[in-house]
């Protein structure tokens, strides 16, 4: 049995993977793949927007297949399926002691965290992605990981390239033209908090070598609510008369089911690995189908319940009595992607997942700190130094999960403002330094550009007339896509710069009177 | 390169390589030294003009030897469809690497340092699919590939600029026309910012020398003006199918300047209008006297 479930979690890993690889731009439209059916298939996800948003209009089909899968079969998501618990497995192998000194036994903090979480997307506020093993998953890779490994490919074969060595550079060449094709991303990604996200990322793999499966057993609010769903899940385990209590089945768990308890183990916190048949000296342990109630009835503790329950309510307006939600005081460098909802909407909808700002054609989609204050860490900002808005492009929109950006339609998007741009005559060339540049006007994409000159006559410090064109941005058409900023020669702090006021889906955040 | 010195390359060249090929290049020197100084072709479709533009100034092998590496250089700098006329037409880039590998081409390079995101410059301008589907090697440009160059122009003095360009045994520039708001215009010289590295807006502060210095670096061939559709505003990225205007027409010399000095007729202009032009034709790079020119149209 092992092997059969350490196929099919090297399947679903690769699966997962690939369709990492694939959240990339290869220039058309459409990405062509279902990238992020991962997120839609995770019921976590699933609920807590549905909870939030008060709204069923993103895809969750798949999800509803992994809650109905749980309620028959108990969690073979967490055992057979979760890319990040294979490669907790795979992290696990690491460390050499088996079993466990001491579990630590503290399976119930998981449900006290998704206790938490779910109250507090009843009230609205939507902190699922931050510790959904998907969502976080996906994060760390784009973020952190991808990065990392890009940049460490990348230079070595640069050296071998640049030591021209005969064959060797040959051959490195070739292998390396494939691995741009298949691995390499287009670009080396740079992202904010990089280092930050990886290492919790590699904290949490790290726990694995405390104790196997650390995150799973004791963290993960996913793994708790399909622990929820698995309570009466068709598939049981039942130990025959033959067990002597041998205790080998517990070292094996890879959840803490507690098998050497034998008819009192703990449903919830089965991964259906079934290492324990495997195990078994006695061959005593059976998983089979029936319908009679089989193990204890999880006891979280009533004051704990309610406790978290409080902290989750207690977190809304928590979050939400910050001077960013004022009207204006909103921090001016909050561009949010194109299609992205009115931002209160827009924050019960994300998920942080990070597959916005993996699929940004320009890298410009960055994880937010505190732009949006705490409730909106790691959702995506254009910071236009880093990366301008593509104007035909939509695909920020394709990739999210739940509609937090929508997906636009390109003659849509054309009509989208995330922000306007203005210019700071102090720096601009034409205006401050009496030279020809007019590099925002060539690049802006408006069909009618949203950039005009006006020429003008000036002296040079000898006297010499020159005529200039000096750049002004038309309000109406200026969409504020960032590319004058991107491209802005004035490096340091740039001559035109994008800010979010203006933006289409805001009613407040408004400068014209139209 | 003007028609005498061309002459002279080619007279000496032919001497010195093309022994076993007998005496057609010298041939074939001849001819295009009667031949016209540009040829203009209207007609449709594009790929049939391109051709007949090419005949005309002698064909192909006047240009292209066997077991040349050629590098093709279209426009590929925005993310637009081919209608929007803010890249070269794919199907007169097509039809220059066919007529390229037909001369005898090894190898033929297509590339661009587009200003919009790559991918999307080379799927939708069509560029890619077209031209690999005629033969040719297309791939985006390779940052380890820009090596400074010691230019010593006007205005440049050194700057990195693609080593795969000036590597090439001949290089054909297929520059679009298209307005431009500070050049006006942007035909062939212009499109040598494409194989610029660095921060090369900051070149709009001295646009004509810059685009005059890279011209005369880069030398090429033979220069194919795209005037199919041509931009007539909001340029050089369009957008508006407003601004475009159908010309059907190919433009083609070996005089970038000439090239270019008519490019700006195609758009009510005089030659002299353009300041790249005019300095080209100050410093000897070319000619944009016209009216002494011998000019073959062709209308199909």
């Amino acid at each position: 049995m092992t092997k059969i479930r350490r196929l099919t979690q090297a399947v679903f890993l690769l699966i997962f993977l690939w369709l990492f690889l694939q959240t990339e731009s290869k220039g058309a439209n459409e990405l062509g793949y279902p990238v992020k059916i991962f997120l839609d298939a995770d019921p976590l996800i699933f609920i807590t927007t549905a909870l939030s948003s008060r709204q069923l209009d993103f895809p969750f089909l798949l999800a509803l297949l992994v809650i109905l899968a749980t309620v028959f079969l108990g969690r073979v998501f967490c055992g057979w399926v979760c890319p990040l618990g294979t490669l907790h497995n795979l992290a696990g192998s690491l460390k050499k002691k088996r079993p466990p000194a001491k579990p630590f036994n503290a399976y119930r903090w998981k449900y006290y965290i998704l206790i938490f979480i779910v109250v507090a997307a009843v009230f609205t506020l939507q902190p699922a992605g931050v510790m959904d093993p998907i969502a976080l998953l996906i994060r760390s890779l784009s973020l952190a990981v991808y990065p990392i490994v890009q940049y460490v490919t990348v230079s070595a074969f640069d050296s071998l390239y640049a030591w021209h060595l005969p064959l060797v550079t040959d051959a490195s060449e070739w292998i390396y033209g494939l691995l741009k094709k298949g691995f390499l991303s287009f670009q080396q990604p740079f992202f904010r908090q990089a280092v930050f996200t990886g290492l919790v990322f590699l904290g949490i793999l790290a726990l694995n070598l405390q104790e196997r499966r650390f995150w799973c057993k004791y963290l993960c609010p996913l793994g708790a609510l399909l622990g929820l769903l698995s309570r009466y899940a068709l598939l049981k385990r039942s130990v025959s008369e033959g067990c002597d209590g041998c205790g080998v089945c517990l070292g094996s768990c890879q959840g803490a089911a507690g098998p050497d308890l034998k008819d009192k183990w703990i449903k919830q916190e089965c991964l259906a690995c079934m290492n324990c048949d495997d195990v078994c000296p006695k061959n005593a342990v059976r998983f089979g189908f029936s319908a009679n109630a089989s193990g204890t009835a999880l006891d979280l503790g009533r004051r704990r319940v309610i406790g978290s329950a409080l902290a989750g309510a207690i977190a809304v307006p928590a979050l939400r009595i910050t001077p960013l939600k004022k009207a204006g005081a909103a921090d001016q460098q909050l561009i949010r992607p194109p299609g992205s909802r009115e931002e209160r909407e827009f924050l019960k909808r994300c998920v942080k997942c990070g597959e916005c700002m993996k699929v940004c054609v320009t890298n410009g989609l960055q994880p937010a700190l505190l732009e949006a204050d705490l409730e909106g860490i790691w959702s995506p900002v254009l910071v236009p130094r880093i990366g301008y808005c593509e104007y035909r492009c939509t695909l920020c929109g394709q990739v999210c999960p739940t509609g937090a950006i929508r997906n636009l339609s390109p003659d849509e998007k054309a009509k989208v403002k995330i922000g306007l741009a203005m210019i700071d005559q102090s720096r601009c060339l034409p205006f401050a330094h009496g030279m020809s540049c007019i590099v925002c006007e060539e690049v802006c994409p408006t069909p009618k550009k949203a950039i005009r000159f006006e020429e003008v006559r000036v002296r040079d410090r000898d006297g010499r007339e020159q005529i200039l064109k000096q750049p002004h941005v038309d309000l109406d058409l200026c969409i504020g896509c960032g590319i004058c900023e991107t491209k802005c020669p004035v490096l340091g702090r740039p001559a035109i710069t994008v800010t979010s006021i203006g933006e289409s889906r805001s009613r407040d955040n408004q400068l014209l009177l139209s | 390169m003007n028609r005498r010195d061309f002459m002279k390359s080619a007279l000496i060249t032919g001497a010195a390589i093309s022994l076993p090929a007998g005496l057609d290049p010298v041939l074939t020197a001849l001819q295009a030294a009667q031949g016209p100084d540009l040829a203009v072709v209207r007609g449709t479709p594009p790929a049939r003009i391109t051709g007949a533009a090419v005949d005309a100034l002698g064909g192909m092998r006047r240009f292209v030897s066997r077991g040349d590496v050629v590098v093709v250089k279209p426009n590929i700098g925005w993310d637009r469809t081919p209608e929007y006329a803010a890249n070269t037409n794919p199907e007169v880039v097509a039809a220059v690497v066919r007529l390229c590998l037909e001369a005898g081409a090894k190898k033929v390079k297509v590339f661009d340092h587009p200003v919009s995101d790559a991918r999307r410059t080379y799927k939708q301008s069509g560029i890619a699919d077209a031209a690999a589907a005629s033969g040719a090697a297309v791939g985006f440009m390779d940052e380890r590939k820009f090596k400074d160059m010691r230019i010593n122009g006007l205005t440049l003095k050194t700057w990195p600029l693609y080593t795969e360009v000036i590597e090439a045994d001949k290089v054909i520039n297929v520059p679009i026309a298209k307005t431009h708001g500070i050049a006006r215009l942007t035909l062939g010289m212009k499109n040598w910012m494409g194989v610029m590295g660095g921060w090369r807006g900051r070149i709009h502060q001295r646009i004509d020398e810059s685009l005059v210095d890279l011209a005369g670096f880069i030398k090429p061939a033979l220069t194919i003006l795209d005037a199919v559709r041509i931009l007539t505003d909001n340029g050089p990225q369009g957008g508006d199918l407003a601004d475009v205007k159908l010309l059907n027409t190919v433009v083609a010399g070996t005089d970038a300047v000439a090239v270019d000095a008519f490019g700006a007729t195609l758009f009510g202009l005089k030659p002299a209008d353009l300041g790249c032009v005019r300095l080209g034709h100050q410093m000897r790079l070319g000619s944009m006297d016209l009216a002494g020119m011998k000019i073959k149209r062709i209308t199909l």
